[in-house]
């Protein structure tokens, strides 16, 4: 039995091409106390980066021009084998109702509008890290 | 004559006519068994005659002889005296008497007869003369010669037996005569018997070809007309007018004949029919109605195939109907067709075929097979359209829809596009806002604080601009995705109410909403909350302080109408008709006001999104300040009082007495779950609430409650003064108390006039049954 990890040592993958929201996740989750977090404003690297870095929860802005990003939502999502759980957070400002379905059609665990409050966005990257250590914990390897 | 017989014998029945037919030899034949009867009589007769002829000639030689042996026996024993020689004489003594009578028995010729008779006379003489001549021999003893009377007795007997001996010899010679004449007369009978005999099997033989003649005119060879005829009529033929007759057979013939004229009046009505259809068919233009054989051959064409197809009649008879299918496999596909149609009945199919020009045309194709009533398959009909013309509007119609479809799809990204570049930089900023805000608790200077204040607000407020934008350009674009279903308009009501209350208490403002059972609406709820919280809003934001805001919502016309009145400052009538525009704000003192500008725009969008309609009215009694209304029609399949005149306040059920309850009570919760406890157990009941004593006081001066549900706690004078005022305007109106205050609830309330009092949180039943006995006894 590997000794449970703490909720600050997941590791976070927040993709976007916006400089500023970048900026703002990762100084919101800092302050929530996680260490590991890695933001990457090329999502053209998202893959890789997403081998490499073996995130615990990818936050996934939605609306990129380089990149489709429902496309690189459902690749993600196949990066991770059918027995392993990384849960996707999808960050985006298209507040329409077919936007939130198709994301979580795609597999996104969770949607949040930007803009965000920012109590309400650090309680549910929370609520996802733990849905991923409560997995990890029952499914050891 | 002779047609009259035959037409006579004709109208003869078949039974009299077997009749004739057996009858006619049977008597010939039994006309031949008389006649041969009678012939052999004659012929009996006359060889009798003969023989009778013969016996009385043996008869006339034995009395002669006998007579001449008498006569020489006589003379011997007067020679003799010998007695033997009497012995002639004596048997011609007894016998010729016997032979004469005899004779008189045998003769009936008269020539005979008299000679006969003449005979026995001589006889006689002779048998005396003999007699004489022995009695003179007994005299003469021996001596005879000489004595005279011998010799003349000898003589007179020898003349006597002369006499004697002529008569028999003209008597013999008579029957002789009579034997020649008779013997002839046998003979004649004879030859005329054989010669009736031949005639009368002549006879017998000729009637029977008579009757076989009869039997086959009569019958067989009619009877072979009408097998003939038989056969015609099987083969549609006309029938030979035969000889009618009226026996059976000819009245069958008839009945042939009446049967042949209606099967041919059937057969015309019938050719005329068809006749007709095949003009009808032959005619038709703008459909190509045709038939095809089993094989698939074109076997009919009408004006319609000819023109769709260009093909003559002429030209595509007993052509294999594939010649329409274009390409190579056109005969395979053509052939596909047929076993479907066989296996279906009947198929449908849409297609290219090719005219006789090689031209292509878009074919409407339906494929009929045909069976006879064994069921065997006959062939098949076909109708072709033409319908290219058709197909190019589909295929128009098709591309405009994709033009469309692709419009839309823009419509929605750009959308999308613009919700996210929009609102992507608000999020850094509120969310840095946020953080600072958070941080700047312990560390900022307090006009810093402020700073990030103002940032937030106004970022807030371009958020909350941005979606109404949003919003509008969704609607605009059909985006929005309402769901539209049956939404109650109270309970919507009730929830935006409840929502607007911190807002109007920040202000002393009271929201009253007059209870209806307005029936449900055809809306999405989402968007009619948002509605009324929109107008709701503005009613506070531009009412005064301590104002008012009635909200109520009435049926009528197969629609529901919901008032917002406010007591505020009104709208300018010049500038009604902006109202409804983008960033509109009319009010005066409008810059302090917070708001987007864009809530009645987006309302007016929705309402008629949701096919309902929204507007502004002056208040009604000259009132001071703003009325807006909207409008949505009532749910289908709801059930809501029949459309008629102007819309009226919620109608109770007919049955029930209309009840009107006050309930002043300031706290929202317990309000609704009284207003709930109404809903449900007196649905007659309106319900008007107030929050406020002097409210709730003008209320029940205004509608005349039958109860009012009072509570103790009130915001501006306490439940007690209330009481006191009701009891001296309406003494007989019911009040129940409700109270917190378990040490008020104890107080002689029923001695200051309340009918009941009970103490929060309130004990359903017991309001029930407190509500039913105040209604029970309005004078108690």
């Amino acid at each position: 039995m590997t000794p449970a990890r703490s909720i600050e040592d997941a590791r976070i993958l927040a993709i976007d091409d916006e400089p500023a929201n970048l900026a703002l996740v990762e100084t919101v989750l800092r302050r929530e106390g996680y260490r590991h977090i890695l933001t990457l404003g090329d999502p053209r690297k998202a893959a890789e980066t997403h081998l490499t870095f073996r995130p615990d929860l990818v936050l996934l802005d939605l609306m990129m021009p380089s990149i489709d990003g429902y496309a690189l939502l459902d690749n993600l999502g196949r990066l991770t084998g059918a027995d392993d759980l990384v849960p996707i957070m999808v960050l985006t400002a298209d507040t329409s109702i077919e936007a939130k379905r198709r994301a979580l059609a795609l597999g996104a665990r969770d949607i949040v509008v930007k803009p965000f409050d920012v109590f309400e966005f650090g309680l549910r990257v929370g609520n996802l890290i733990e849905l991923r250590l409560m997995f990890e914990r029952r499914a050891p390897g | 004559m002779a047609r009259g017989i035959a037409g006579w014998w004709a109208n003869r029945p078949l039974a009299t006519k077997g009749l004739v037919v057996v009858a006619v030899p049977l008597l010939i034949f039994l006309g031949s068994v008389a006649a041969l009867y009678t012939i052999s009589r004659l012929e009996a007769r006359a060889e009798r005659d003969v023989r009778l002829t013969i016996a009385i000639q043996n008869d006339v030689n034995e009395v002669h002889a006998l007579l001449a042996e008498a006569s020489s026996g006589v003379r011997g024993f007067l020679l003799t005296g010998e007695p033997r020689f009497l012995e002639p004489y004596e048997r011609a003594e007894q016998t010729v008497p016997q032979v004469t009578g005899r004779l008189a028995q045998a003769i009936r010729d008269g020539e005979a007869a008299a000679h006969l008779a003449r005979i026995e006379a001589l006889a006689g003489q002779k048998r005396e003369g003999l007699g004489l001549l022995l009695s003179a021999r007994e005299r003469a003893g021996r001596n005879i010669i000489g004595d005279p009377a011998i010799a003349q007795g000898l003589a007179a007997n020898k003349l006597v037996l002369d006499a004697l001996r002529t008569e028999i010899e003209g008597m013999q010679a008579r029957e002789r005569e009579l034997l020649a004449a008779r013997q002839q007369r046998l003979d004649t009978v004879r030859r005329n018997g054989l010669i009736a005999t031949g005639l009368l099997t002549a006879a017998g033989l000729i009637g029977s070809l008579f009757a076989v003649f009869l039997f086959s005119s009569g019958i067989v060879a009619r009877v072979q007309r009408l097998e003939r005829d038989a056969v015609r009529l099987a083969q549609g033929e006309a029938l030979e007018d035969q000889g009618r007759g009226r026996d059976e057979i000819g009245q069958l013939a008839e009945r042939m004949i009446e049967a042949s004229a209606l099967l041919r009046a059937r057969e015309k009505a019938l050719r005329e029919g068809e006749e007709r259809f095949r003009l009808v068919i032959e005619g038709v233009r703008d459909y190509g109605i045709f038939a095809l054989d089993r094989e698939g051959h074109v076997v009919s064409w009408n004006a319609g195939a000819e023109r769709i197809k260009g093909w003559r009649s002429e030209e595509i008879l007993r052509r294999h109907f594939s010649v329409f299918y274009p390409g190579e496999d056109g005969h395979a596909r053509s052939m596909r067709n047929l076993e479907d149609a066989i296996r279906e009945g009947r198929v449908e199919d849409e297609g290219w075929r090719v005219r006789k020009d090689g031209t292509r045309f878009w074919a409407n194709v339906v494929i009929t097979a045909l069976h006879d009533e064994t069921g065997a398959l006959r062939g098949f009909s076909k109708v072709t359209r033409d319908i290219t013309e058709r197909r190019r509007a589909e295929e128009a119609l098709d591309l405009a829809r994709q033009e469309a479809e692709q419009a839309s799809a823009a419509k929605s990204l750009f959308l999308s596009r613009m919700s996210h570049e929009l609102r992507t930089p608000l999020n850094a900023i509120l969310g840095f806002a946020q953080l600072l805000e958070l941080e700047g608790h312990r560390t900022a200077a307090k006009a810093d604080r402020a700073s990030i204040e103002q940032i937030l607000r106004a970022g807030r407020h371009l958020l909350a601009l941005i979606d109404e934008v949003l919003d509008i350009a969704r609607i605009e674009a059909g985006k929005l995705g309402l769901a539209i279903a049956p939404t109650p308009v109270d309970a919507i009501i009730a929830e935006a109410v409840g929502l607007s209350l911190p807002e109007a208490e920040l202000r002393g403002i009271t929201v009253q909403r007059v209870p209806s059972a307005a029936p449900a609406v055809a809306a999405d709820p989402r968007r009619l909350l948002q509605i009324l919280l929109n107008l709701l809003s503005n009613a506070i934001k531009y009412n005064r302080d301590g104002g008012e805001v009635i909200i109520r919502a009435n049926a009528g016309r197969g629609k529901v109408r919901v008032t917002v009145e406010d007591t505020g400052i009104g709208i300018d009538p010049a500038h009604a008709s902006e109202l409804f525009q983008p960033f509109t704000r009319l009010a005066a003192g409008a810059a302090r006001t917070e708001g987007t500008g864009l809530g009645l725009s987006l309302s007016r969008a929705l309402i008629e999104a949701m096919d309902g309609s929204i507007g502004h009215a002056p208040r009604a009694e000259g009132g001071e300040g703003a009325c807006f209304w909207f409008e949505l029609p009532i749910a289908v399949g709801v059930c809501a009082p029949l459309d008629e005149g102007e819309p009226v306040l919620p109608a109770s059920p007919p049955s029930l007495r209309p009840i009107t309850i006050l309930l002043i009570e300031d706290n929202l919760a317990n309000a609704q779950l009284i207003e709930a406890v109404v809903a449900h157990h007196l649905p007659q009941a309106r319900l008007v609430s107030a929050m406020q004593a002097r409210l709730g006081l003008d209320l029940a001066r205004r509608h005349g409650p039958d109860l009012v549900l009072l509570d103790l706690h009130l915001p501006d004078r306490d439940g007690a003064w209330v009481l006191a005022e009701l009891q001296a305007a309406l003494p007989e109106l019911p009040v129940i108390l409700l109270t917190a205050d378990a040490i008020a609830a104890q107080g002689d309330w029923e001695a200051r006039g309340a009918t009941a009092v009970l103490s929060k949180p309130i004990d359903v039943p017991a309001l029930l049954a407190a509500m039913d006995r105040a209604l029970m006894e309005p004078a108690a």
